[in-house]
């Protein structure tokens, strides 16, 4: 078994408002192996983007983490000062985000803004980095490299412009991409090609991936392992076909039945979870989820329960796979065929 | 048979002249809407779909005459409403309605819920005080929300909720067609479906006729019966929901159903992405306005625009080869 390159354990971070503490992230531990892509998938609210951002040091000035460790080739990201996370954040880990727009600065063409980014890293002269810019665009497949180096953002479609962020985030050959909803602004032809790239990206530097996303369908399609989020929580851990297989907790079972099945000819009526998600400034005591869901008893609201492994490398944070728990169908339970 | 459609466009037009350069030269034509022919029947639910850009909500926004139409007819259970002024338009107005993507925007933070809802009353001076307050109280019921939800503000709610007072305001006038613009797009997955049963619960029961315009197709077809598709102001495909998607006629149409990611890692596809993005509305190609993404575009695309042909069924596609598109004879060049 491979070293992890990042160890997050027992994460916790809180926002501190006017109208008190909201704990956004409670005590979120992962693994993540050189090369694999790992989803985070949940809603807003679950904390699967202040997860990322807490560990880069990108959490807005309410934000501050409380606790835990994410250890990144032994390195404690939450232990560096500003400085040191910027250098490690343009070197060995990059990020995109769900608008490039706001990542980008309008009035520099972004040929100024991809060369900066490699002088800030790399001692090299300004025409190996500017040659360099043009090998990364060739790479993130914009046409007719060299020119569009000579264009400003808005000039760029929202695809261009992510393919523009991509190249950036990749200018010093990150071990880490880290790409929070970077399809959810696109249109659904021009997401399958951002999508197409990252992989064929991946694969060929051999990077891993964080990919954060609210799309099951898009964890589906890309990611190796889930992370499925809720309340500030790893809810359910597996690899992905795992997890679409015997989704084995029931928030992950309620995400998958609110959505319509494309090769479902019958438009049979959707499941919806009932409820809102929990106001983060008092959490519930309990499992997160017990206020919706359809199998909750008196212990999911009185204790949180601990993550049992329901086969290898697939873990579910719920009550129902305790030994003497009643059986419920499809989740301590197998269905017959 | 022949029963009068609640909405009938008949080569709907609606351009923008830009502003150009800084001595108004050269003012830029956006051909946003460019000849639309459709119709909706009462009681029916028409998906519209297509990328941004693709005109989809100018369409609703002149159908409702926000934008005065540049050409065409407007056919509103039968009357032209195109060319009418504000008050010829006043009774019409009543009998549509939308609902927004952002309900948040869209609500007055500073009105309470009850003011909220029974607004449009008030406008149309119809009712009582009391017997508004009644009807304000029967619209929360209608939408799932409590009583004592009435006297609160909109930040007060979640997403989901905000959208369901949208939905109140919208059905308090009683109208027969509800234009829905991306109106689960701003929620999370678990309330999208709320909100999806609520608005098929008030089809039945009112009897509302929607077009339902949106980005995602996997929902789109679980709520129409019929399916447009638009492409730079244009309709290229539409047709019954499953033949759609069972036998899409228009490479488009193809492309688009092949871009939706499927949530089941076994049924990963990997199909060769579409190539290039949507051209500008005020730089649309001649011909077939798709050829330049079109994987099976011929000199014939470049040189004629393809109608929208009836290729029976109920089904109509805008391409000189949807036969051979349809049974996946056509194969790329």
């Amino acid at each position: 078994m491979t070293a992890p390159l990042l160890q997050v354990t027992d994460l916790r971070t809180s926002f501190f408002t006017s109208r008190g503490e909201v704990q956004a992230v409670r005590g979120v531990s992962f693994e993540l192996r050189p090369g694999e892509i790992l989803g985070i998938v949940g809603e807003s609210g679950s904390g699967k983007s202040v997860t990322c951002m807490s560990m880069l040091g990108l959490l807005k000035s309410s934000g501050r983490v409380v606790g835990g460790k994410a250890l990144f080739e032994g390195r404690d990201l939450l232990a560096l000062d500003d400085r040191e996370l910027r250098e490690l954040g343009g070197n060995d880990i990059g990020m995109i985000f769900q608008d490039p727009m706001t990542s980008l600065n309008p009035t520099l063409t972004v040929g100024e803004q991809v060369i900066e980014t490699i002088l800030r890293h790399r001692n090299i002269s300004r025409a190996a980095a500017r040659q360099r810019a043009i090998e990364l665009f060739e790479l993130v497949r914009i046409p007719s490299a060299a020119k569009r180096l000579r264009s400003y953002p808005h000039e760029f479609s929202g695809g261009m412009r992510q393919r523009v962020m991509i190249a950036i985030a990749l200018s010093c050959d990150p071990k880490l991409l880290i790409a929070d909803e970077p399809t959810t602004a696109l249109d659904v032809t021009i997401q399958r090609q951002i999508l197409a790239l990252l992989k064929e990206l991946q694969s060929r530097l051999g990077m891993a991936v964080i990919l954060i996303t609210h799309d099951l369908g898009v964890i589906a399609e890309t990611a190796d392992r889930v992370l499925v989020m809720y309340g500030g929580m790893v809810m359910e851990e597996a690899p992905v076909k795992a997890l679409f297989a015997w989704p084995s907790h029931p928030y992950t079972r309620g995400l998958l039945a609110s959505i319509p099945d494309l090769r479902d000819d019958t438009h049979h009526r959707l499941t919806p979870i009932p409820g809102s998600p929990p106001d983060m400034r008092r959490p519930p005591a309990g499992c997160p989820f017990a206020p919706r869901c359809p199998h909750a008893m008196a212990q999911c609201l009185a204790a949180l329960p601990p993550v049992y492994e329901v086969e290898p490398a697939h873990g579910a944070r719920c009550w129902l796979h305790h030994a003497e728990a009643p059986r419920v169908a499809g989740i301590n339970q197998q269905v017959a065929a | 048979m022949s029963e009068t459609p609640l909405i009938e466009l008949r080569d709907l037009t609606k351009h923008f002249t830009l502003s150009g350069d800084l001595l108004g030269r050269n003012r830029p034509l956006l051909r946003a809407v460019d000849g639309v022919s459709l119709s909706i029947k009462r009681g029916e639910t028409l998906g519209l779909v297509g990328e941004s850009g693709c005109g989809k909500s100018t369409l609703a926004r002149t159908l409702i005459r926000l934008f005065q139409p540049t050409s065409g007819q407007m056919l509103f259970d039968g009357k032209d409403i195109a060319e009418l002024d504000e008050r010829e338009l006043r009774p019409f107005r009543r009998r549509m309605q939308m609902i927004f993507q952002d309900p948040y925007a869209s609500l007055n933070g500073r009105m309470t819920v009850r003011a909220l809802i029974a607004e449009p009353l008030e406008i149309a001076s119809i009712g009582t005080e009391t017997s508004r307050r009644a009807r304000v109280d029967e619209l929360l019921d209608r939408v799932g929300l409590n009583p004592d939800h009435a006297t609160r503000f909109p930040h007060e709610f979640s997403g989901g909720q905000r959208q369901r007072i949208g939905i109140a305001r919208a059905i308090a006038l009683n109208p027969e067609l509800v234009i829905c613009d991306e109106p689960i797009s701003a929620l999370d997955v678990s309330i999208q479906a709320q909100v999806v049963n609520m608005l098929e619960d008030l089809q039945a029961k009112l009897g509302l006729t929607y077009l339902f315009i949106t980005h995602d197709l996997s929902m789109v077809r679980h709520i129409s019966d019929r399916i447009g598709v638009m492409y730079l102001g244009k309709i290229v495909e539409i047709a019954p929901n499953d033949a759609l998607y069972r036998a899409p006629a228009h490479p488009y149409t193809q492309a688009l159903l092949a871009s939706i990611p499927v949530a089941d890692p076994e049924a990963r596809r990997d199909a060769t992405p579409m190539r290039g993005e949507i051209p500008t509305a005020i730089d649309i190609p001649s011909g077939c306005r798709f050829r330049t993404r079109c994987p099976f575009a011929t000199d014939l695309c470049a040189a004629a625009e393809p109608p929208l042909t009836d290729l029976g069924g109920g089904h109509f596609a805008a391409c000189h080869y949807a036969d051979k598109v349809m049974t996946k004879e056509m194969q790329a060049a």
